[in-house]
């Protein structure tokens, strides 16, 4: 059954590797080194998250900031690995550890579509599957950042520019209805505001992010007093 | 690498085994609480100010390219195609004089 779960990712897999040699190329362009980029993927094993990361560290050189920003980006994964809890019953402490780390977004929807149409398709499938995700994820990173460093600095022909369109896709990713319309345009615009004050841009997004929230909140209650 | 780069890893490898091992232990209850909204809300509010930050102070060049990658996500919902269109875009716009 893991040698199943591994056959069956690879199509993912293959996009996955994509998207990692991309994020080499620019953190390596962005000063980190490929040990550096291989040692994040392995131990963090969250797309998206690190390339916040990256260029949060780049644009505003404050740690703790940039930390911030990629955790509350990986907070789906406390639903996703929430969602698991049938999947790894059983299990010992140290499996379901090694599980819930090699568990992405890939590899944990595959398992769960598969897991669908037959029961048996359970934690060995979810362990093959993570497994290759992890290595493909590990090796694709640091390869693009091995690629990145030798290659000149290409920050003349726009490569910065490709972070922002990478969070834009990420966005439109994330977009589930209308109903956040009016919260991510209040988010955007109080982002604005701060760090057209002048304040560092990490300040900027955790307003955007918490003004956000509060008018979730707000239209949430008031849907609810309509109901 | 410097100390910050050490200190983003170790940070970042942390927060993330601390939100897989919480979905592990309280997701259940996280997930039934009445406050399950914000996990699902916060990462896609987070992206939005990212790239409103990012977006602050640039030239025009920067918001029209922007604007092309955004109806190129919107059409696609991929994160590569958008990328490499949108950085084209850039830097054609930049060719073009802007």
């Amino acid at each position: 059954m893991m040698k199943r779960g591994a056959i069956a990712i690879l199509p993912l897999a293959f996009g996955a590797a994509v998207y990692g040699f991309a994020f080499g190329l620019l953190a390596a362009q962005v000063g980190f080194p490929w040990w550096g980029v291989g040692l994040m993927s392995v131990s963090v094993h969250a797309g998206s998250s690190q390339i916040v990361a990256v260029e949060q560290l780049a644009s505003t050189g404050t740690v703790l900031g940039a930390v911030l920003a990629a955790a509350a980006l990986n907070l789906r994964y406390v639903g996703i690995i929430a969602s698991l809890s049938d999947v790894l019953d059983g299990l010992s402490l140290r499996a379901k550890l090694l599980a819930i780390h090699v568990t992405g977004d890939e590899n944990w929807a595959l398992t769960m579509a598969e897991r669908a149409k037959s029961p048996d398709v359970g934690a060995a499938f979810l362990l093959g599957s993570g497994f290759v995700m992890i290595s493909v994820w590990t090796v694709s990173t640091t390869a693009g950042a091995v690629i990145g460093a030798a290659l000149p600095d290409l920050e003349r022909f726009g490569l910065g520019f490709a972070f922002t369109a990478a969070f834009i896709a990420m966005a439109r990713g994330l977009w589930r209805g209308r109903s956040q319309a009016l919260p991510w345009v209040v988010a955007a615009a109080a982002t604005v505001a701060v760090v057209s004050f002048g304040l560092p841009k990490a300040y900027g997004i955790v307003t955007g992010a918490l003004c956000g929230l509060a008018v979730r909140a707000l239209l949430r209650r008031m849907k609810a007093v309509i109901a | 690498m410097s100390g910050a780069h050490w200190a983003l890893i170790g940070l970042l490898a942390m927060a993330a085994v601390a939100i897989r091992v919480a979905g592990l232990i309280a997701g259940g209850r996280l997930r039934a609480s009445r406050h399950a909204w914000v996990l699902d809300d916060l990462p896609g509010l987070i992206v939005v100010s990212l790239v409103a930050s990012s977006l602050v102070g640039q030239p025009p060049v920067t918001w029209i390219a922007a604007g092309a990658a955004l109806g190129i996500a919107i059409l696609t919902n991929h994160v590569i195609v958008t990328m490499v269109a949108g950085v084209a875009a850039y830097a054609g716009l930049g060719w073009l004089g802007m």
